[in-house]
């Protein structure tokens, strides 16, 4: 069925207005903070443009080590954390398997729990003189330097992102027709060549899709390499030239325009590769792979490597829990003493990191799903030249780092003033939400447009036809419609923003400003801060746990409510 | 609904985030930890009710760049850190204001032959520290290690690998132990101590806190810090202890009222308080471990608190800050050159150094002592040597603005140039050594 | 409820989505009151030209006029036309009450007046035990009585029906079939309805019309197509149609010569207005045409062609013959009764075709 075909004048200046209104703040918050980046990188002192400060740039050996390190982290993180997603993802798909919903939680735990968060209590963990190589040197008389420098960076990242790919992989390969599967059978392929030349080229694009977002995320983070003292790669460098040398130094700007680049790079291969090979098979009447059972062996063997695997992944948010309660831990197993009074500091002097992480990402929530919906309106339900153009833009923020619009945007509003006050917008939180916000919309908008793509058109005309206008449509069909992919969009936007660390380094300035990833920032810098600092880290946990877990439920419950309608 | 309630929400927080910052608010930037700037302002707050104290925590460097890119009127109204040279540097931007009547009289003028307050008059000492050596007794007992007191013991080969440093690029109270040791031994010795001391560190990390921090959670055995973040550690139940070698200096933290601040006359009530009887007794908890500079007669010290006097006159340096502050932004550099970047050559060489020195003990050699002595030449010798250091026109290179294209190009080349050195020379000495070892027979 | 009784006239209706061509001058007048069918096979229009009454499309060219007034600028709130649509599209978030009351609603009718007019509605549909259900616990006919009382229930001017019947099993479509009638007729209301199903169209509609390809064919009653089609399209659209391709050679008086290529010279008797000489077609019904064995008596009324039996297909009501007469394959349709052999393949027969019920197009 065709969308409304609109006559000018019968659309009337709303669609008009909000395309306006929604051009402006991508265009204010995202397309010219990042255009001033980009533009400064290739200007000189006397606004001549130049290459120069590139080829300073590549010029220091400091920065081109950097660049390998951080193109080295990156594609090695994404190569260990296809190691560890692959088999579980396999196992998932493949066998009758009672460990799946072990699985399926090893597919969550890792995200609710931000990196720089558990690299800290992974120290304490895996670090040189922490718990697992003081045992093995006390048993076996060697140690595993698995969290020195560079090595250690990627540690942290694999087990973190590793649940991008196993989630994207196991949504394509559920998606496989079993009858590929079996004319394969029918034609001789079996076992590993089976696999290798039937499903996981058929699953390429979901692993893809995985392997690009983890690739991008680890190229583009501040937050982990900083708190565990790297600082040789690309954006950790960058956060220091701009706050050490200053808003103006050049070289920061330099490595922003390369990690944007590479970012789109990646991206942009990804899609390139995936390009007409939708390869989402299934029809209707069809089944999924073949499920096999396990022998005993077998078995043994992938309940192993799940247990291990949980064990590592979990490392992070046992150590959290137990830092929380230490009264002091050092170069020993376990802590020495427990005490709940980093908790009793946390709630006296830090709740109003709390509320700000509230009001924070509240509000970017709130604006990311207006302006999802908004947008997917425009896509799916009007006839607006360019209204594609909304999409592109607001997606272009994956590719930019959250670092990159911190200082976008330190730069942009130098000088410029809150309206109707004198205080400076640089200084207050309003551009933290904005950062917020912006770098999350993409998530929201690919929600607002799922949830607005379950919706028929039908249900709108129906009451277009009643004698509804196009916002009391909107009001009383449409959105409460779309209620559990927006609430999903929400609680997401929320969740992340909220273990947000990159661009809130750079833009919040005061204390009493701090949302709680910068307050868990600024507890680990001190001695006596580490106890409320994960004491905090393990509420920001909480937090982004019961988030995913609501967001989970909403879309479940959006979901039934559709097809209840459909089975009717 | 959703929709109307969040622009009210919206609308009120703006207008709450407006009246901030105001008068009645006092803000201090900061590199100091929560735990001290959260004790001065809640102890503030309570005896002057009607102010309130925000606090802007960032590192000395990037305070430095904060303060010059805001214009006046739009500032912060203190600054408060232990490196002197940052207040130097903001004073020769005229970035600071005079507040004579701030000091507390009953501090002394001098601490050991150090001022205790900027002879201009811009910037006071608020609180004392030292330089020293802090360890882990779990660690070392494990490492069956004894416990240094110089810093010549940490040239020791015993020590490899188990030192942290941070670098003294991003860490004020670094550059100023760095400072220490060689005005204490001289340019040349200086270096070369720093550089054999280096080669059996573990790290350089990039805050200054990182290294107390390591030492404390037993990540590191012995960490280079300032006395009271390992005090901090000590009296909050960490297994760690400290020592002032005799090459130390006691040097002031400083506060100072920033040019064109937004809230000067209440700002200077918040630094009067610091150096007052109740200001300074706060220095004494066991989670912020500073040195007063009101002397002892005048507060209550917990039992065994380190005298800073005493250690002022102990200590053999006579800490020069002009000096230290024309050449800071060389020294920086060459450490980061030398040994921040290049810290894996650094230790490949000594570990091979103290290999052959080993070796060579047991079975002499005279020809692999001269290339023993060759090697440690080659790894141990600044690249700038005393005299280029003391040349102004060198050193005026070095504060020049490296927006400058021409100019960001030649101090890149230069530092290019140290760093490519640097690593010849390392990897040099380290075949050396080997050599000098594989003679050893 | 009284209902008004309005007209829809389409003049010159055009609608083109980019260099296609969907409706192409179609003219349309269906009278108050009436229960009107548009027939036609899928991207024939007919949904265009509902939509576009409904105001969801717009046309490039031509006048849309609701009782004599132009509401071609009109937004589809704005029209008062009520629309049903083909999935229901019932609110799956609303209870049935919710969903019926929804465009009293929005015309800000008294709670009052929604409580009278919503129960009322529902009585009349049957459906006032189910106020509060929700619609995922519907059956589909009572679906669509709620999609039906939705829009009746906002006195609309006009109501019209997309694909009514077509997603309702066959049993439930006769007996709704007869209900949508009897609803009709009680308030009164002019309906259009799209079908793709002539027996739908046929035993419901007051009137109907034909479309292909955007192209208005024909408007008329059931029977009035059915017998009187006036092009090929029609008459093998509505009801099956045997068609004889050849040319009229001669007109003499009351009888004129057909002949057909590969069948021979037919004599029969001519239309009332006499055709031209050339080339036209003869169209007849399966069930006109008798079928007999070669050497059996036949009735000389009827004109009789010599053919062999292709297939024979038992329909329960009738067996269908595929005859081959020369090169033309007809239908021939007989009625069964127990005890009557069939004709099998290859059997040689004779069809016989009644002269009064053969049509000729020209077109």
């Amino acid at each position: 069925m065709q969308a409304a075909a609109l006559r000018p004048g019968t659309a009337g200046p709303g669609p008009w207005i909000a395309f306006g209104l929604i051009l402006a703040f991508l265009l204010l918050f995202l397309i010219l903070p990042v255009g001033t980046v980009i533009y400064t990188a290739f200007v000189n002192e006397v606004g001549g443009l130049t290459l120069g400060h590139f080829a300073n740039f590549f010029g220091q050996g400091v920065f081109r080590e950097s660049f390998f390190n951080s193109l080295w982290v990156a594609l090695a993180t994404t190569f260990f954390a296809s190691v560890i997603a692959v088999p579980l993802a396999y196992l998932t798909v493949r066998f009758e398997f009672r460990g799946a919903l072990l699985i399926q939680t090893l597919g969550v735990l890792p995200l609710i729990m931000p990196p720089f968060v558990g690299a800290v209590a992974l120290q304490l963990i895996f670090g040189r003189s922490g718990s697992v190589n003081l045992l093995l040197d006390d048993w076996l008389g060697f140690t595993i330097p698995i969290m020195d420098g560079l090595v250690g960076v990627t540690f942290v990242e694999s087990i973190h992102y590793f649940p991008f790919i196993l989630l994207n992989l196991v949504a394509a390969m559920r998606n496989i027709d079993g009858a590929m599967e079996e004319s394969a059978l029918n034609l001789g392929a079996r076992g590993w060549r089976l696999f290798r030349r039937v499903i996981f080229p058929l699953a390429m694009p979901g692993y893809l899709a995985g392997a690009a977002l983890v690739f991008v995320k680890v190229f583009d983070d501040l937050g982990t390499p900083l708190v565990m003292g790297v600082t040789n790669m690309l954006a950790p460098q960058a956060y220091l030239r701009i706050t050490s040398v200053g808003v103006d130094d050049p070289l920061g700007y330099v490595i922003s325009v390369i990690m944007i680049a590479f970012s789109i790079l990646a991206l942009w291969l990804a899609a390139r590769v995936m390009k007409g090979k939708d390869y989402a098979t299934l029809q209707k009447g069809g089944s999924a792979l073949q499920k096999r059972r396990l022998t005993a062996w077998e078995s043994a063997l992938a309940y192993g490597w799940i247990v291990l695997i949980l064990l590592v992944t979990l490392a992070p948010h046992i150590g959290i829990l137990l830092m929380s309660f230490a009264k002091v831990w050092s170069f020993s197993v376990l802590p020495d003493a427990y005490t709940l009074e980093h908790y009793v500091t946390v709630f006296a002097d830090a709740n109003h990191m709390i509320g700000n992480t509230l009001l924070y990402c509240l509000l970017a929530a709130g604006l990311d799903v207006v302006i999802g919906t908004a947008i997917a309106y425009l896509i799916l339900r009007t006839q607006l030249p360019a209204r594609r153009w909304l999409d592109y833009l607001a997606s272009a923020a994956l590719a930019i780092p959250g670092l990159v619009l911190a200082i976008g945007y330190l730069r942009l509003f130098k000088g410029v003033q809150l309206p109707f006050t004198e205080t400076p917008l640089v200084g207050t939180w309003v551009l933290i939400m904005l950062a917020y916000a912006v770098r999350r919309l993409p998530y929201a908008l690919r929600s607002c447009m799922a949830a607005l793509q379950q919706v028929h058109v039908s249900l709108e005309e129906a009451a277009q036809s009643l004698g509804a206008t196009r916002l009391s449509t909107i009001r009383r069909v449409m959105v409460p419609l779309m209620a559990g992919g927006i609430l999903a969009g929400f609680v997401t936007s929320f969740i992340t923003a909220a273990v947000e660390l990159s661009a809130t380094l750079l833009l919040a300035s005061t204390e009493s400003q701090a949302p709680m990833s910068y307050g868990i920032y600024l507890y680990m810098q001190s001695i006596s801060g580490r106890g409320p600092g994960a004491a905090l880290g393990v509420l920001a946990v909480v937090v982004v746990g019961l988030g995913t877990y609501l967001s989970h439920r909403f879309v479940e419950r959006s979901r039934a409510t559709v097809q209840a309608k459909q089975e009717g | 609904m959703q929709r109307s309630l969040f622009t009210a929400t919206a609308a009120a927080a703006l207008a709450t985030a407006c009246l901030t910052a105001q008068a009645g608010t006092v803000t201090v930037l900061t590199s100091f930890p929560k735990e001290l700037t959260t004790a001065y302002q809640k102890a503030f707050e309570a005896a002057n009710p009607g102010i309130k104290i925000e606090i802007l925590n960032k590192n000395t460097t990037a305070s430095v760049a904060y303060v010059r890119e805001l214009p006046e009127g739009q500032r912060p109204d203190v600054m408060w850190a232990s490196a002197p040279d940052a207040f130097e540097v903001l004073s020769s931007f005229n970035l600071l204001q005079s507040a004579p009547e701030v000091v507390n009289k009953s501090a002394p003028a001098k601490i050991g032959n150090y001022p205790l307050n900027d002879p201009k008059g811009m910037y006071y000492g608020q609180a004392l520290a030292g330089y020293g050596i802090s360890w882990n007794t779990r660690y070392l007992k494990a490492h069956k290690l004894a416990e240094p007191r110089e810093w010549t013991d940490l040239l020791k080969p015993e020590y490899f690998g188990h030192i942290a440093i941070s670098s003294p690029s991003r860490s004020g109270t670094t550059q100023l132990t760095v400072e220490t040791i060689l005005q204490g031994e001289g340019w040349e010795k200086g270096w070369a101590q720093l550089l054999e001391m280096m080669g059996n560190a573990a790290a350089v990390t990039d805050r200054s806190f990182a290294v107390p921090d390591g030492v404390n959670n037993g990540q590191y055995g012995i960490g280079i810090v300032i006395d009271f973040l390992a005090l901090a550690g000590k009296y909050s139940g960490y297994p760690v202890d400290f020592v002032y070698p005799s090459m130390t200096a006691v040097v002031p933290a400083n506060i100072a009222l920033i040019a064109g601040a937004k809230n000067p006359d209440e700002a200077k009530k918040f630094m009067a308080y610091t150096m007052s009887v109740p200001g300074q007794q706060l220095l004494f908890e066991p989670k912020i471990g500073r040195l007063p500079i009101l002397p002892y007669s005048m507060l209550k010290a917990p039992a065994g608190y380190p005298v800073p006097q005493d250690i002022a006159k102990r200590a053999k340096v006579q800490f020069d800050s002009q000096l230290s502050g024309a050449r800071y932004p060389v020294v920086i550099s060459l450490f980061d050159q030398m040994v921040t970047f290049r810290l894996k050559e650094l230790q490949a060489a000594t570990k091979a150094i103290h290999e052959a020195t080993r070796a060579l003990k047991a079975k002499p050699n005279a020809r692999g002592s001269e290339l023993l002595a060759q090697a440690r030449s080659l790894a141990y010798t600044p690249l700038v040597g005393a005299e280029n250091v003391k040349n102004p026109e060198f050193l005026e290179l070095f504060r020049k603005s490296r927006r400058d294209v021409a100019v960001s190009k030649q101090l890149t080349g230069l530092e290019q140039m140290w760093a490519d050195k640097a690593r010849a020379n390392y990897e040099r000495a380290r075949d050396l050594a080997e050599q000098a070892r594989g003679l050893a027979k | 409820m009284h209902l008004n009784k309005v007209s829809l006239e389409a003049r010159h209706i055009s609608l083109s989505y980019g260099s296609t061509e969907v409706l192409r001058d179609v003219n349309l007048k269906i009278e108050p009151g009436e229960f009107f069918a548009l027939l036609g096979p899928s991207g024939s229009g007919k949904s265009t030209l509902l939509r576009l009454i409904a105001g969801f499309n717009q046309h490039q060219r031509g006048e849309l006029l609701v009782d004599g007034q132009d509401i071609t600028g009109t937004p589809p709130h704005a029209r008062n036309v009520g629309m049903v649509f083909q999935n229901y599209a019932l609110w799956p978030h609303m209870t049935v009450w919710d969903n019926v009351a929804f465009g009293l609603v929005e015309r800000r009718e008294t709670k009052d007046a929604i409580r009278r007019k919503v129960s009322a509605v529902l009585e009349l549909v049957g459906l006032a035990a189910y106020a509060q259900r929700r619609p995922g616990q519907l059956s589909g006919g009572q679906q669509q009585r709620v999609a039906l009382a939705r829009t009746v229930v906002i006195e609309p001017k006009l109501l019209l029906l997309d694909e009514p019947l077509s997603n309702l099993d066959k049993q439930l479509r006769v007996q709704m079939r007869e209900e949508l009638k009897n609803l009709q007729r009680k308030l009164g209301l002019t309906t259009i309805f799209v079908t793709h199903d002539q027996e739908e169209a046929m035993t419901t509609a007051d009137r109907m019309a034909v479309l292909d390809k955007g192209i208005l064919q024909q408007v008329g009653s059931a029977a009035g197509l059915y017998d009187f089609p006036v092009n090929r399209f029609v008459a093998g659209f509505v009801g099956t149609a045997n068609l004889l391709e050849g040319e009229v050679t001669a007109v003499d008086g009351e009888m004129l010569t057909f002949r057909a290529p590969g069948v021979g010279d037919l004599t029969l008797p001519r239309p009332e207005v006499p055709p031209a000489l050339g080339a036209m077609a003869l169209a007849f019904r399966p069930h006109q045409v008798s079928i007999r064995v070669c050497d059996e008596q036949v009735d000389a009324s009827r004109l009789w062609l010599s053919g062999r039996v292709e297939s024979a297909e038992f329909l329960g009501e009738f067996s269908r013959y595929r005859v081959r007469v020369g090169e033309v394959a007809m239908v021939s349709d007989q009625p069964h009764y127990a005890g009557l052999a069939m004709f099998a393949p290859g059997a040689e027969v004779r069809l016989g075709i009644e002269p009064t019920q053969v049509r000729f197009l020209d077109r």
